[in-house]
């Protein structure tokens, strides 16, 4: 058996371009906010995230339990594909495959324990967990706002959706020094993913005109150009 | 003696053998603000943890095992998690092998009252 296609697949599926077109918008967006905010005389670390892709384990700058107002503690969102299911139904065997994705937004947020230097103390656990749910807010409101409706790639993508928010945590037992709170945003983007095709090839060029006459009968001329 | 009383003071004389054993100064803070110089086993690793995303990531454990006789004799009760965040919650510091000092946050204490042992899981703390 001989190979069939001639061309080298030199290309990303549409799943990867909108996977990275989603973290992209988020590292532009949140940037741009963080000048917002320091232009609005407000504390732009606020706004500050780390933007990941495809990572396993983003958080790793969180090992040595960092103190909370340095960069080492900025909340971490990591971009994931996670699936998706072809639709038949709008779809050609040919080309085109309409499908319906889900990637995850994971969104990490680190609280520290500390003396709040009165009679009391702020509870790393807690705080972990409001800066996970502050990143997930901020992550939705920019892939959700009017701007980002076909998420910059109109004419591929046709729509986007919220489909759920979670939170995780660490399991008990392993009780790490670091609070770490995990909050999944999935979100649900339908698009058509493409493949290789023949490479057409003229046969003959052929000019046809479509009349209809009162009584509704559809005529058909054409011209041949013979050679 | 009884094998449970052999068990115990066996406990006690490990967790407290700071020269030919695993015993190493740690101190014990209470909310009131009352501490005591003690000895006992402490950790401080690092290893894998599921957050439930579907995937193992690095986290790091700390942890402190002290004789509970140790800690009345100090005029201390039983480390535990303090929830209320009005409170200072109890605080254990100690020395990693290099001589730097680490201070943490009891999150959740386990004591073992048959063999006279409380295991404090902790948490990094700022003061």
């Amino acid at each position: 058996m001989s190979a069939q296609i001639t061309e080298l697949i030199d290309k990303q599926d549409t799943a990867e371009i909108v996977r990275d077109q989603i973290a992209s918008i988020l590292r532009v967006e949140l940037s741009n906010q963080e000048t917002l905010a320091d232009d609005a005389n407000k504390d732009p670390r606020l706004w500050k995230l780390r933007i990941f892709s495809e990572r396993a384990n983003a958080w790793e700058q969180y090992l040595g339990a960092p103190d909370q107002d340095t960069d080492d503690a900025t909340p971490l969102v990591n971009v994931a594909f996670d699936r998706d299911a072809f639709d038949e139904k709008r779809s050609d065997i040919f080309e085109r495959q309409a499908t319906r994705a889900t990637f995850h937004l994971d969104c990490y947020g680190y609280g520290q324990s500390a003396d709040d230097g009165g009679s009391g103390h702020v509870a790393g656990d807690g705080k972990a967990a409001l800066e996970a749910q502050r990143t997930m807010r901020l992550v939705r409101n920019v892939l959700m706002s009017a701007h980002y409706r076909y998420l910059g790639m109109r004419g591929t993508v046709w729509r986007r959706w919220p489909v759920s928010r979670q939170m995780f945590r660490p399991r008990l037992e392993d009780k790490p020094i670091q609070n770490i709170v995990g909050a999944r945003l999935s979100l649900e983007v339908d698009f058509s993913e493409f493949s290789p095709q023949f490479t057409p090839t003229t046969l003959e060029y052929l000019s046809v005109t479509f009349k209809r006459e009162s009584d509704g009968q559809v005529l058909l001329t054409t011209d041949y150009d013979f050679s | 003696m009884s094998l449970r009383d052999q068990a115990a003071a066996d406990a006690k004389r490990i967790l407290e053998d700071s020269a030919a054993g695993f015993g190493w100064p740690i101190t014990v803070t209470a909310p009131d603000g009352s501490s005591a110089s003690l000895k006992g086993f402490s950790t401080d690793v690092a290893q894998t943890i599921d957050p439930d995303t579907g995937m193992t990531v690095s986290g790091r454990t700390a942890s402190v095992t002290l004789p509970i006789k140790a800690l009345t004799d100090a005029g201390l009760a039983l480390p535990r998690g303090i929830a209320d965040q009005a409170s200072k919650p109890w605080r254990v510091t100690f020395d990693d092998i290099h001589g730097t000092s680490h201070e943490f946050k009891v999150a959740e204490s386990m004591p073992d009252r048959a063999l006279g042992v409380v295991l404090c899981m902790l948490e990094a703390y700022k003061t």
